[in-house]
Parts: C-alpha cells; structure tokens; sequence
C-alpha cells in the first residue's frame, strides 16, 4: 500500500511540473505585445518607447524565458503566486480569501449529486427498462444537455421574478454566520451537483447491473433474502468504486465548471476572480489561478486512486 | 412487352451505373437498419440535421438582420413583431439565435474534427511506433488531461486573443487527449493481428501498414468520438462566450448573447435569457443522443447491449 502511495505521488510530482511547463508556455505564446494585451489595444499605443521598457523590466518580461520560469516557480515556492497586475492583492491572498467559498461549493456539490444520482441509479438497476428506469435515463441525458450556468441564471430570476428573493452577493466565512454563507453558495452548489448527478446516475446504474449479474449475488437471492436488500447491502458496496473514482474526476471538472456558474449568480468565489481576470486578461493572475486548479485537480485525482486502491486490494497488488 | 415489366428501367439503370447504384442503396439500407434499431436515435439525428441546415441557410430562416439596431423596438418582450423579443439595443432575439447557432456549430465541429484528426494521428503513431516516442508522448497527452477541459480552453483562447479561429484551438487542444488515448489503445490490440503480421512479414513499410492496414480499422472508433464529443464541444464554446473569451460581438453566439443578457442591467430580461439557453440545450442534446445511436451502430461490442 505504502509503496502504491508512493509512486502515485512520484507521477504526481512530474505531472504537476509538466502542467507547470504547459501553462507558462500557453501564457507566453500571445501574439504580440503582452503589454498589448494588458493594456488594450489603445491603451499600448499611448505608452512611449521607455514606457514600454519599463513595464516589461518591472514585469519581468524582459528576461530569457527560462529565467522567467525558474523566478516563477520561485515565487510559487515562496507561496507568493504573483500579484495582480491592477488590483494590490497577492494570488495567495486571492486564494485565501475566495477559495473557500469554492472549495465548499465543489463539495456540497458532490454530496448533492450522490444524494440525488445513487437513489435514482438504485431505482433505476432495479427494474432496468421500466418506466422509471427510462424517465430517469431521459432525465440524466437532459442534465448533461443543460449548461450549468444558464440553469444558474434561469433560477436567479425565477427567484426574483416569484419570490423577489436575490441571494446575498457577500463573501462570508461557514463560522461567521452560517445561514447567509449557505445561502451564498447553495444556489451554485444545486446547479453543479444537478449536472453530476446526471453521471453519478448513469455510471452507478451500469456498474449496478455489472454487479448484479455476479455469482455471489445469485447466491444471496437464492439463498432467500429480499430483492432490495441484496442490492443495497451486497451489490451496491461492489458498485461504488467506478463511482467513486468518477466522483473524484468529476470534482476537478467542477471547479472548471465553477466559472462560468459563479459569474452566473455573481457568487464572489475563486471561479469569479478567474472570470474577472480573463476579461481584464491580467496574465499573472491567470497564469497562477490556472496552475492552482491544474494542481488541486491532479491532487484530487491521486487522492481518490489512493481511497479507491485502499478500498480495492485487487487494485493496490497488481 | 419488356417495357411494361416494372423492373425494366431499375435493371436498365443498374446496367448503366452500378456501382453508383449499389453505394446509394447501401447508404440507404445502413440508415434503415440504423433507424430500426434505434428510432430516438433517427429522431434527434433529423432535429441535429434541422439545426446543421438551419445553420448553413441562417441568412434565409431569420426574420431580421441580426446585427440591425431598431431603436423603436428597445426591449421588448416576445410579440407579434418580434417571436423572442428584442434586446436593449432593439436586435431581434429570435434571429441572433438563428445566426449563433452558425457560430456554435462552425466552431464544435471545426474544433471536434481538428483535435481528434490531430489526436488521431498522434495515437495512431504512438501506438504502433512504440518505444521512447511512445512514452513521452504518454506523458505529454497526461500533462495536457491534467486541466479540467474548460480552463484550458480559456487560458489558450486568453493568450491567442479573441476570434472564431483561436476558439477553435483552444477547444481543438483540449479534445487531442481523448483522440489520442482511443485510438493507440485500437492500435495496440490491432498491432498484434494476424493480418498485420503478415503484413511485416512480407516487408511493408511502417508507414504503409500504418495507413492502409491499420488506419481503416481506427475510422469507426474515430467516428464514434467525433461525435459524442460535439456536444461538449458546444457547451464549452458557449460557456467561453459566456466568460467573454469567445467569439466577439457583435457577431451572435449562444455564450455572447447570455453573457449580454447578464450584462444588461440589474435584473437580465427573461426572454434573452432563456432562448439563447433552449438553443443549446436542444442542439447539444441532439447531437448527444445522435452520439449514442452512431455509437451503438458501429461498436459492434455495445451492440444490442443497452
């Protein structure tokens, strides 16, 4: 076990070094002038020939690439992330401050969509083909149809436009004061447990009848015990480690999926900072922001091969 | 007397051009047994052919100039004059919707085709290539899967600067992945084959075996990915539009005109909202469920399955 760990982290260790490498080079390969792109097309011609200069030293563009990555890098050892290039706040503080309120939306999310996705998988493997079975297959197709954050819009206004009500738009911590915290995030959090479940459902459901058709499940029918109890207390457990390892994947696809969601409902989380950074295409922030999710994500995936390993020895002995 | 028996002129015909004939009624048997077997399939495939042409024929179907400002009708919700009203600047909504599917469709299918044909090849190489190649470009397909597809997509589309061309790289880079991994696992089983073995044996080149024994194999698998992939490629250039990194206005797509609609004041008009949203929903639902009906017509493992 401990030396599956380890490898894991080992790949782990030269993926987030290889992710690191892709996203300078994605941030460095802008057409023209950064400067361009950070001041506007307009706001570039205005700046003289030693303004130029100066911005770019002050920068640090000015410097060989290599040496831009290792000084980056650097700063990234130092937890310092960079700074905003027009506001005076650190990544790290940005990260501080907003990635809670992200991090508790990913994981309110998961546990919607596994509250939501394994009943209905269970009702679903049941009676494959039944009525109940295809309304909640249609249902399933429908959710990864539907972009989370055009459900997110549709219910702001719908809550306006019925219950006048508008979710409170401030950044409040779960210890400071628990009710308007829920009420900041619980809006993002159905919409992307919603578009989770649909996967949950459809994945839990397969892997349900895979195991259902198992000897040991025949066994335990026929030895006599009820239809629901064997598939609750001896299929499902089996059923759960694709939808586990899913879960864990589909969790790094939320906090991309936050984006656009939190712009939706104007949550103030990590996602909105990425919005705002990419329109005022403030490249230091983004840079760093992108690494940060790149990193939380490969973390997320050794993590759940580990729980999964942990809860499969066929797994950790191969 | 001849002329009079009724399979006179089809036999006639098949003398003239056979093999045309044959093409066209295999062509046409494939979609009748493929609508046999899956009538939803069919169905939401005619509704994913009705928006493609719809599409292609924009300029046609739309009732306004979905550019045009009409001061006279600012704002106003679905009437008679305009189906799905008309936003602040008066533009009819229900033409900028007809015309973002235009953007949509260039862009998912332009993006979908590129990374997985990019990807494809990649695969297809790595796979019966083998050896360190083959290692480091595991490596660098790991490092590209390690952002959430999204992120990605939104850092390339930020750096390249905003235009139809650099969405379509930036959702192109984030499909290569899946393109690349389908397809060198079909090549490594198919490398082992008898028939590729007899291949070497008589002293084809890799490069021959490659395309003409091995590179048909892969065209179903190819297929298959294509287009269950369109659909997320859609959501995703509607959600760049949407973080303003996608196609710039003026010209109408989905992601834009929602992004407009949030952008219009305190309290978006309901019916910008929500039409620009069927669109999508609609569209990424068809070409989804016409996803799933392709795949269970060529795998012939999932075949009957579900």
């Amino acid at each position: 076990m401990y030396t599956y760990i380890l490898r894991r982290l080992a790949f782990g260790a030269i993926t987030i070094f290889g992710v690191s490498v892709i996203v300078f080079l994605v941030m460095r390969i802008m057409p023209g002038d950064p400067l361009a792109a950070i001041f506007g097309p307009e706001g570039f011609t205005k700046l003289s020939e030693v303004d130029r200069a100066h911005f770019m030293k002050e920068l640090g563009l000015s410097d060989p690439l290599i040496v831009q990555y290792f000084k980056w890098i650097g700063q990234i050892a130092s937890g310092e992330f960079g700074k905003s290039f027009f506001r005076d706040e650190s990544v790290a503080d940005m990260i501080l401050r907003r990635g809670p309120l992200t991090a508790e939306i990913g994981i309110v999310s998961v546990v919607l969509s596994w509250v939501v996705g394994i009943p209905v998988a269970i009702v679903s493997a049941m009676r494959p083909n039944s009525i109940a079975d295809n309304v909640s297959r249609f249902m399933s197709i429908l959710c990864l149809a539907i972009p989370g954050f055009w459900l997110g819009m549709l219910i702001v206004l719908a809550c306006l436009f019925w219950f006048g009500y508008r979710a409170p738009l401030v950044s409040v911590s779960l210890f400071e004061d628990p009710w308007t915290n829920f009420q900041v995030i619980i809006g993002p959090a159905i919409v992307l447990g919603l578009g989770q479940a649909a996967y949950i459902a459809r994945m839990a459901r397969s892997s349900l009848l895979e195991v259902i058709r198992e000897d040991y499940v025949r066994t335990a029918r026929a030895k006599g015990v009820n239809g629901r109890f064997v598939v609750i207390r001896h299929a499902l457990p089996n059923a759960m480690l694709p939808v586990i390892t899913l879960s864990g994947i589909l969790l790094g696809f939320v906090l991309a999926g936050s984006i656009p969601v939190e712009r939706a409902f104007g949550t103030p989380g990590l996602g909105y900072a990425m919005f705002t950074a990419v329109n005022e295409r403030d490249i230091f922030v983004m840079q760093n922001l992108v690494f940060v999710y790149s990193v939380v994500f490969v973390a997320l995936n050794i993590t759940v091969d580990i729980i999964v390993a942990w809860l499969d020895p066929r797994i950790r002995y191969q | 007397m001849s002329s009079l028996d009724p399979d006179f002129e089809t036999s006639a015909e098949i003398g003239a051009r056979p093999a045309e004939i044959s093409r066209l009624r295999r062509v046409f048997n494939t979609l009748a047994t493929f609508t046999r077997r899956s009538p939803l399939s069919f169905f939401w495939g005619v509704i994913a052919v009705a928006i493609l042409f719809m599409a292609i024929a924009a300029p046609l179907v739309a009732p306004h100039d979905p550019l045009k400002a009409n001061f006279r009708l600012m704002s106003k919700p679905p009437n008679e004059l305009a189906y799905f009203g008309t936003d602040q600047i008066g533009r009819d909504t229900l033409s900028r919707v007809i015309h973002g599917s235009r953007a949509s469709l260039t862009v998912a299918i332009a993006a979908v085709l590129l990374g997985t044909t990019f990807g494809a090849f990649w695969g297809l190489a790595s796979g019966y290539l083998g050896g360190r190649f083959d290692i480091i470009s595991q490596r660098i397909i790991e490092f590209l899967q390690s952002f959430p597809d999204l992120i990605l997509a939104m850092a390339i589309a930020m750096a390249l600067g905003a235009g139809t061309d650099t969405v379509i790289i930036a959702i192109a880079v984030t499909r290569i992945p899946f393109g690349g991994r389908v397809i060198r696992a079909v090549v490594m089983s198919l490398k082992e084959q008898a028939y590729v073995e007899a291949a070497r044996s008589i002293g084809a080149s890799k490069l021959r075996i490659m395309m003409r024994h091995i590179l048909p194999q892969c065209v179903a698998p190819y297929l298959i990915l294509a287009t269950t992939h369109l659909g997320v490629a859609i959501i995703i250039e509607a959600s760049l539009g949407f973080l303003g990194v996608g196609i710039p206005p003026p010209t109408p797509t989905w992601g834009n005109m929602l992004a407009d609609a949030l952008n219009s004041g305190l309290i978006p008009p309901w019916w910008l909202v929500l039409f620009p949203g069927i669109a999508i929903t609609i569209t990424v639902l068809a070409f989804n469920l016409l996803g799933d009906g392709i795949r269970d017509a060529l795998d012939p493992r999932l075949r009957g399955s579900v």
